[in-house]
Parts: structure tokens; sequence; C-alpha cells
């Protein structure tokens, strides 16, 4: 455990898990979301998770996120059992949750949006607002140095912008487990860049990163590990250095793992 | 606790060059919508003043119309925060007429008679307010159960309240006029029993102003604490000035409006003082005092407090809220307790007025507060109005309908007025932000 | 919004309508009459005209049916009329929310062959028997008993909702009694203003708002007591008498301002009477249709000149002289009337 802490090595993969996530299952009206499917995530790696639409990667994340329990199936962090039935649970746990639509309160500056839930009080139980401003110049100044527009509501701001402040309100409350759904499909490749650099420094961090995205690319950038979803099952896990893009496409799209899949299975699907 | 970091951006001292209008307007840092309300108020006063030879801005018909706002005034400031949250609530009116008379029957027979006390005593109308608002609580209370836990729409649950609650009254009492009403809870009202007087108005307005520039130091000292960008001097000075003027102005129109002769008489002969030449003050009335004491702490609620906040957030994005991890549920059902406990304090203040309490008392009531928090920049989208605003649009409404009568409109041509100021107030503004955005 | 009133008592009406069995089943009633109340915002509404009329129908053997409580809304009153024509009544009391709006639901029922008796609330038909207090002698008496104590000086009117024809009818009998004073210049009138639904917090802010352009003002008359009742908070309640405001209906909150010297007058017309009245004549009605034939019936005109019938009630003028009658008749209590009234300051405290 404490190799992983330490900043200065490069973090091995220690052993137990970070988190786990076994035999979970979502239900909506009886057909299966998400059937069966058990995925883990250790210290200092990014597991990306893909599929394509319907596949359940979404539904899956958000059981771990607090937005959606899981109906059947168990959590463990550390170790360790874990209940999660709302987004708090999760935040106790230190899990984070990048949303694909940023969860931003428009009509609020980007300081409430930080502490948005959690909010610095004073002694008289009054919100300290000059305490959360200074906290989220200061997060946001390290994430993005050219955001200046801290006062207006966060409608005003452009799409990076908007991305800077959700990510600052991840990062900023210690959190152990990352999750971020599809966190560069509205951006430029400027900002690409950025959540890039970021996640590598995260990842050097110690932090453990479920990325989900449609991209393969991006996620064979990121990834470590890449775990895929059809129909709500999973097809597979696999370390992204032992497969090629083109199969990791065959288990998105035919569901089967590299060595099932026939050549003539692949040349159909290459071309 | 934070060091203070180097500040990022230019403060905006000294005055160099010109100015334009709005680079003005950011250095006070006022909210140019909330100006250009106060802007139209003062338009409005001045054209009724010339149109009624000097009448409206008389001392004695601006203390009516502030008594007059009031009750509106009161029940407007909840209801920005019930609008601001995606909701509604049309059963006001009802929950006010049902409170005042409940509140009318203990001081005039449960009090007196079932429990033996006799009428008028000293503290019968504490015992009377306290029960009024616990009952405008437990209605709101039902409402908001109702809406946040059951998922029904807030306008089909308070409809259903106005139909209820209006019959409930009419049962209560089988339309009879409760009346008079115990003589303490009758100040209320206003009246000129029912104001503070000369010396009282003026320690009032002496704290209001203390606040004022207590506020503006400790701003101050906050944003240099935390090295934010300060305001100018210049422009804390200002808005110290003015708001110090407008305070001391409003108080001293206040007591430039004397006691009726013959009261005035009776209570100086009552408590042995001789009448001042100008007549006896009349000063801030008691249900005004109310009103801008409830604004004041309905605004502490929606911008200091994390309730506040988390209504404006569930009225900006109510999903975030929730990922937020913001108990919405309990978040809306507050803003209906308080929306009732609201109406129960303008159940008072309009049965103490009045003093009677009517089943017919209330009615149509609903219109107006949403008119008065439409007009003051709420928007029924959801996430924007301030409460301020909200108690302008009421001051405005009543002036307009008070002036009217004042320059002798015909009925119908009132009721034209208003519905086209409405639509035109709201439909300018909605113009303005989308050529802002 | 009255849709849903509208459905709701209109489901009531019938549910109540099926459960008394239906009209014309039970073994005494021979004669089923359907009474459509206008409102029951006043207080005489439930608490004297609906318990008259149904005692006098009872005594008769006939049947009574509420249209339920029209809450001053034209439409909802129609659909109620349409209930109660539909329930199979004799014959019809109408108190109408607004004479013009329940032309069609007349003509409907004049059309099924059923009598109507105007209760209150003129309509302009030759076919309709008035049942009122002659409310231009209400105005009239009114006027008679302010300008009485207040010859002369600065007068206001407060008149009731612009929508209906009582106020018109209140204001034709003031000007009787004011004109004489006010071609001599004795009292001139400062200000009339119509009062949105008959409310007293509308009447209040008018006033407090005449007061602001006319602040001398000797004399107040208005067209009832729920009124008079802002009018004297507008006055900061008139405690000294020094305003003489006069008002109708014999509200027990009026009534205890006569006693007590705060208000002049307040016309009482014996709504239970009035109920009662409505039910004697819609017995006969029931045996005969001709409402020519109504005891006490007389010719008249109806305000728009056609030739009809009204049976006219007289009113009784209260003043602080004759508190004694609103206490023989049990109109009211005399705890309720002589609430903190100095005993012996009055007759009848």
């Amino acid at each position: 455990m404490s190799a992983a802490e330490s900043a200065s090595a490069i973090p091995a993969a220690p052993r137990e898990p970070l988190v786990e996530m076994r035999n979970i299952r979502v239900s909506f009206g009886g057909v299966h979301a998400v059937d069966n499917v058990s995925v883990d995530l250790h210290a200092g790696e990014v597991v990306g998770l893909v599929g394509g639409n319907g596949a359940g990667k979404s539904t899956l994340i958000r059981a771990l996120s607090g937005a959606h329990p899981a109906d059947e199936g168990e959590i463990y962090v550390s170790g360790e059992r874990v209940s999660i039935t709302n987004p708090r649970d999760a935040r106790t746990y230190g899990i984070e949750t990048i949303y694909q639509t940023l969860a931003l309160a428009d009509n609020v500056d980007a300081a409430a949006n930080m502490f948005l839930g959690r909010e610095i009080t004073t002694s008289l139980g009054s919100l300290n607002d000059a305490a959360m401003e200074s906290a989220t110049r200061e997060v946001i100044g390290r994430l993005n140095p050219n955001f200046k527009n801290f006062k207006v509501p966060v409608k005003s701001l452009s799409g990076g912008q908007r991305q800077s402040v959700a990510i600052a309100r991840a990062v900023h409350f210690n959190a152990r487990i990352l999750i971020m759904d599809e966190p560069t499909a509205a951006l430029g490749p400027a900002e690409t860049a950025q959540v890039r650099d970021l996640v590598t420094q995260l990842k050097a961090q110690g932090i453990g990163i479920f990325l989900i995205s449609h991209d393969i690319h991006d996620v064979f950038d990121l990834a470590d590990r890449i775990s895929v979803m059809l129909h709500g099952k999973l097809v597979g896990t696999v370390d992204k250095d032992k497969v090629t893009k083109d199969e990791v496409l065959a288990m998105i799209i035919i569901g089967k793992r590299p060595e099932q899949v026939s050549e003539t299975e692949m040349a159909t699907l290459i071309n | 606790m934070p060091e203070a970091r180097p500040v990022m951006e230019a403060t905006l001292k000294g005055a160099p060059g010109k100015r334009s209008a709005r680079s003005l307007l950011a250095s006070l840092e006022i909210d140019g919508r909330l100006l250009g309300m106060v802007v139209a108020m003062v338009v409005v006063w001045i054209v009724f003043n010339f149109l009624s030879d000097g009448l409206f801005l008389s001392p004695r018909n601006l203390w009516n119309l502030s008594v007059q706002s009031a009750a509106v005034a009161i029940m407007t400031t909840g209801m920005v925060l019930i609008i601001v949250s995606r909701n509604i609530d049309l059963s006001i009116g009802s929950i006010l007429a049902v409170v005042a008379l409940v509140m009318g029957l203990l001081q005039t027979e449960w009090i007196p008679n079932g429990l033996g006390l006799g009428l008028n005593q000293p503290y019968t109308w504490i015992v009377v307010l306290a029960v009024g608002i616990a009952l405008g609580a437990l209605i709101g209370a039902l409402h908001g159960f109702l809406i946040a836990y059951f998922g029904i729409p807030s306008f089909i649950v308070t409809l259903g309240g106005l139909l209820v609650w209006r019959g409930a009254s009419f049962g209560l009492v089988s339309g009879r006029t409760i009346g008079p009403l115990d003589s303490t809870f009758q100040l209320l009202g206003g009246g000129p029993r029912g104001s503070l007087g000369e010396t009282l108005s003026w320690l009032v307005a002496g704290l209001a102003i203390s606040a004022l520039v207590y506020g503006i130091l400790a701003s101050r000292r906050r944003r240099r604490r935390y090295g934010f960008p300060l305001r100018a001097v210049w422009a804390d000075v200002t808005l110290g000035v003015i708001g110090s003027v407008v305070v001391a102005g409003a108080v001293w129109i206040a007591n430039s409006y004397p006691w009726p002769a013959a009261l005035a008489a009776a209570y100086a002969q009552e408590h042995g003082i001789t009448i001042p030449p100008g007549g006896l003050p009349t000063g801030i009335a008691i249900p005004v005092l109310i009103a801008i004491g409830i604004a004041v702490v309905v605004t502490v609620l929606a911008t200091r407090r994390r309730f506040g906040r988390y209504v404006y957030a569930i009225g900006g994005n109510p999903e975030a809220a929730e990922l937020a991890g913001i108990n919405t549920r309990l978040t809306i059902m507050k803003t209906f307790i308080l929306m009732g406990v609201l109406a129960a304090i303008a159940a008072a203040v309009t049965s103490a007025r009045l003093n009677a309490a009517t089943n017919g008392l209330g009615l149509g009531v609903e219109l107006q507060v949403i008119a008065a928090a439409v007009i003051g920049g709420t928007s029924f989208a959801g996430g924007i109005g301030t409460i301020a605003g909200g108690v302008l649009g009421a001051v405005v409404m009543q002036s307009l309908s008070s002036g009217m009568v004042l320059i002798g409109v015909p009925t119908a041509l009132q009721d034209i007025v208003v519905g086209v100021v409405l639509v035109s107030a709201v439909g300018f503004d909605s113009y303005l932000r989308r050529r802002r955005a | 919004m009255s849709i849903r009133r509208t459905a709701a008592i209109f489901s009531i009406a019938a549910i109540v309508l099926a459960a008394c069995g239906g009209p014309g089943t039970s073994t005494a009633a021979s004669c089923t009459v359907g009474v459509a109340w206008a409102t029951f915002q006043e207080e005489r509404y439930g608490l004297r005209d609906e318990p008259g009329v149904k005692a006098a129908l009872e005594a008769g053997g006939a049947e009574y049916v509420s249209g339920g409580d029209g809450q001053n809304e034209a439409e909802t009153q129609a659909s109620q009329i349409a209930t109660l024509l539909a329930a199979n009544i004799d014959v019809l009391v109408l108190n109408a929310v607004d004479p013009v709006a329940v032309l069609p639901s007349l003509q409907d029922a004049l059309d099924a062959g059923i009598p109507v008796i105007a209760y209150d609330r003129e309509l302009e038909s030759d076919k309709v028997l008035f049942l009122t207090h002659d409310n231009v002698e209400v105005g009239r008496m009114i006027a008679r008993a302010v300008t009485e104590v207040q010859p002369t000086g600065n007068y206001v009117i407060i008149k009731g909702d612009q929508t209906q024809t009582n106020p018109i009818f209140l204001r034709e009998g003031m000007e009787d009694i004011l004109k004489p004073f006010t071609d001599s210049g004795a009292i001139t009138i400062v200000a009339e203003e119509f009062t949105d639904e008959w409310k007293a917090e509308n009447a209040q802010t008018n006033m407090e708002n005449i007061l602001t352009a006319h602040p001398d003002i000797q004399g107040v008359l208005s067209q009832n007591d729920n009124m008079a009742t802002g009018v004297t908070a507008a006055l900061n309640g008139n405690t000294d008498g020094k305003v003489k405001i006069g008002g109708q209906d014999g509200d027990s909150f009026a009534l205890n301002r006569v006693a007590l010297g705060t208000q002049v007058v307040s016309v009482w017309k014996d709504a239970t009477e009035l109920g009662t009245a409505a039910g004697e004549a819609a017995l006969e009605l029931c045996a005969d249709p001709d409402i020519s034939k109504v005891t006490g019936a007389t010719a008249s005109k109806t305000s728009g000149g056609l030739d009809s019938y009204a049976l006219l009630l007289n009113p009784v003028p209260i003043t602080k002289d004759n508190l004694q009658v609103v206490l023989d008749a049990n109109w009211i209590t005399k705890d309720v009337l002589c609430k903190d009234v100095t005993p012996g300051s009055v007759a009848g405290c």
C-alpha cells in the first residue's frame, strides 16, 4: 500500500485492487441494463470502460458514483465492502465523478459549483463565500491559468472552462477514485491535450481512474487496461499492451475476445 | 486559514479617464436589473405625482402605499424561492383566509370564552400569532410533502389547496365576519397606534445605516484578507452615502405624516404629552417594519445559507443538485413550509389592518404575488430571481393600483393597465436577457 | 380554475341528489323547489336566507334542492342551474350572479315551464316574480339616516361590484335623498368608487386613497356592511364617530359598530324573512304557476321597462335608537351586539 503512496517511485500495481465491483446487476423494468458484470481498478491505474450505445457502461459506473445504486452485487473499496446508495455515500469513500453533462448548475458561479453539496460554512452555519472563492481560484488556477471569470454564472463560460470547473470539483476533494464519463467528447484538441496531461498527473499521484469513452484512440492513449461491455454483459478485460485496436473493436462490436475471433470475422470488421 | 494570495486582477482603484455607464455599474457592483426596477418605480412615482397634482408623493400617500404593499411584499419573498426552484404556489390566498379566521376566532371567542380569560389580555396576540404561524407552516408542510415526496406537480397540489382551504374557511364561520379583533393584535396592521412614532423610527434608521456601513466595511476587510480585488473607495463611499440617504429619507417621510388630529389629541391627553407644531409624527408602520424584516431574513436565507444555495441550484439544474448529494426533496418541502409561514404572517397583517377576519380575505392575492415576483425579475424557467426584486415588484404594482384610484381612473381601465404593464415588463426583460446572452 | 370548481360542484350535487333518492320519489314531496345561490361569501346567505327558505318549504311539505355555492361566478351558476333543471324541479328560485349572463339559463327554465322567482337580484324579464327588499328604498334609508345626523359637508359613496344591478338601485335611492342637499350645495359628493367583488380590503384601500385626495370627509354611504368594515378601518376605527357611515345587511360586526356609535345605520333586511317569503311564494307557485296570483305580488316595472310583478318586503333601518328590533328578532345575540359597549349608553345594551 505504501508503494502506491510514495510519489517518487513509479507505482507498481499493488496486489489489492482499489475498487472492486463484483457481479453487478442493474435492471430497468425487467431489462438487464447491467448483467452480472465484474470489474476492478488499482491505484495509479486507468481502466478504460468501452462499449457501443446501450452497452451499459454508464449504468455500471452510476452504481459506483451513487447516481443509481445497483440492484444486486457488491462493491469493495480498498478491500472493504461498502454500500453506495447515493452520491454522498460515494464521496465518503473518496469516489468523485466528472459527468458527461458536467452536472453544473448554470445559474451559479464556479465556486458555488465547486462546493455544491459540501459548502464551506462559518461558525454560524452561513456560507463562507470568500473562502470558497479563494479555494476555487487556487484550484482552477493550477488547472487552467487563463481562467478569469470566477464571479459569473457558469452558463456564460466556454466548454473548456466549464470542463475545468467540473474537473477541479472532482480533484479538489482528495479523491482516490475518479470516474470520468466521456471527458473529451465536447472538447477541442488543445483542451483534450490538457485532459490527457491531467490524467497522467493523477495517475502519478496514485489515483485510480475509470475512463468511459467511445473514442478508441483516447482510450488506447490513456488506459492501462480496457474492459469492454456489450448488451449489459462484460465481454472481457484486457491489458492494453497485449491487444491491438482492431481486436478491441471486435470485442465492442461482435462481443468476442481476441482469441475467439476468427480471421474472416476480423477481415469483415476492418473493411 | 488560507494565506493571502497575490491579487490576480487589477483593482479598480482611482478614477482615470472617462467611464461608460456599464463600467460604472460594474465598479459599484450593482445588479443592473435591480437598478432598472428602481428606476422604473421612480418613473411611475413621478408620473403619478404629476398627474395627481402632487398628491402621490405626499407623506400620507407614501405612508399608505407602504402599508398597502406590506402583505403582498411579505408573501412575494417566499414566492420568489418557490418559482426559482421551478414550482408554483396557488394556494396562498386561501391559506391566508383560513389562518386569519382561526386567529380571529382564537382571539375573539376561543381564548376569551373557552379559556375564560376575557378579551384584550396583554399576551393574547402572541399566542394567537404563534398558533397562526404554526398552522401556516403545517399547511405548507402538507403541500410540500405531497409535491416533493409524492411527486405531484406543485400546480395541482396548490390548486387543490386553493379550493380546500377556501372551503374550510367558509365552513369555519359560515360566512360570518369576525371582528373587532384584540386591541394589541390590531397594532400589527398599522394605523397611528400601530406605528413606531418619531423616536423609535429614527432609532431603526440609525440601526439600518450602521448595519449598512458595517456591511461595507466588513466586505472590504474580507476581500483584503483573501486577496480579492476591492471595490474602489469612491464606489464604497457612494453606496454607503446613497443607502444612508434613502433610509433617512424614508424615515423622514414616515415621520412627516401626522396622526389624525382627533386621535392625536386623545393620545396626548392619555399620555400627558404635548403635540409638536407639525402634528404627532406617525413613523414607520409596524406591518412595514415586519415586511422589511422579513425581506432581510429571507434574503439572508437565500444568499448566505445552504438552504438558499440549494434552492437556486435546484432551479438551475435539478439533476446536478441531486448528483451533488443535495437533499432536493427536503429543500423543496422547506420552500413550501416557508411560504405557509409567510402567508400566515400576511394573514395577521391583513386582518389586523381590517380589524376583522372575513372569509373573502386574500381572494386573488396569489396572482398579485406571482405578478410581483415576475415583474421583479423571477423567471418561470427557474434559477433566476431576487428577493429585493420581488419586493420592489410588489411596491410598483401597488403604486400603479393606488395611483390610478388617486387620479380617478375608471375601474375597468385600471385592470387593463395592470395587465399591460405586467406583460410589457416581463417581455422587455426577456428581450434584454436574450440580447445580453 | 372555475372548470374544476364546476366539475367538483356538479359531481357533488349529482351525488347529493342521488343520495336523496332523487326528486319526486319521496311520498310527501309533491313540490320540489330548486334554489340557485350566487354566493355564500356574505354571512347572511348561509346563516339566514337559506335556513329561511328551507324552513318554509319544510312547513309546506315541499322538497328543497340547493344548486350549491355559485361563488360569484356566472359560469359556475349556469351549470348549477342546468343541474337543477335536470333534477326536475317544479319551481326555480334564482339568486343571480350576473343578471345578463344568467339569461340563457333563465330561458331554459321558462321554456321548461318552470315558474321562476328572482331572489333579491333583478332579472330582466316579464315572466319572473322579483322578490326583494326594496333595494331602492334601502338606498334611501341609508342616505336618510346619515343625512339626518350630517346634513352638510363632503360625502363619499362606496359602491358594490360594478357588474351587478343592485349597486344601481341603491345609488338611485341614495340620489333621491341626496339631491336636494347636493342641489343646495349643503353636501358635496367628492368621490364615488365601485368595489371589486364587494370586498372589504378593496373598500379599505380605495377609501385610504380617496382620503389622500380628500382628507376632509363628513359622511360615507357604503352600499353594504362588509365594505363599511373596510371604510371604518381606513378611518382608523372612526372611534369618535366623527365621520357618519351608513351600510346595509345587519352584519354582526356592523351592528356592534352601530351600538358603539362608529356607524350610524345598518339597513337590516331580515334575510330570514326574505328566505321565508321565497319559500312561501314557491309553495304557491307549485300550486298555481301564475306569478300575478302570488300573495302580495304587485305590478311593477323592471329597470328595462318591462311590465312584471314584484314582491317587495320592507327593510328596517337600524340605528342606535332601535337596536332592540334585531335583538327581539333573534337576529343577533346581546353579547355580540354589545361587545365593548358601555352598559346603558344605548337602548338595548
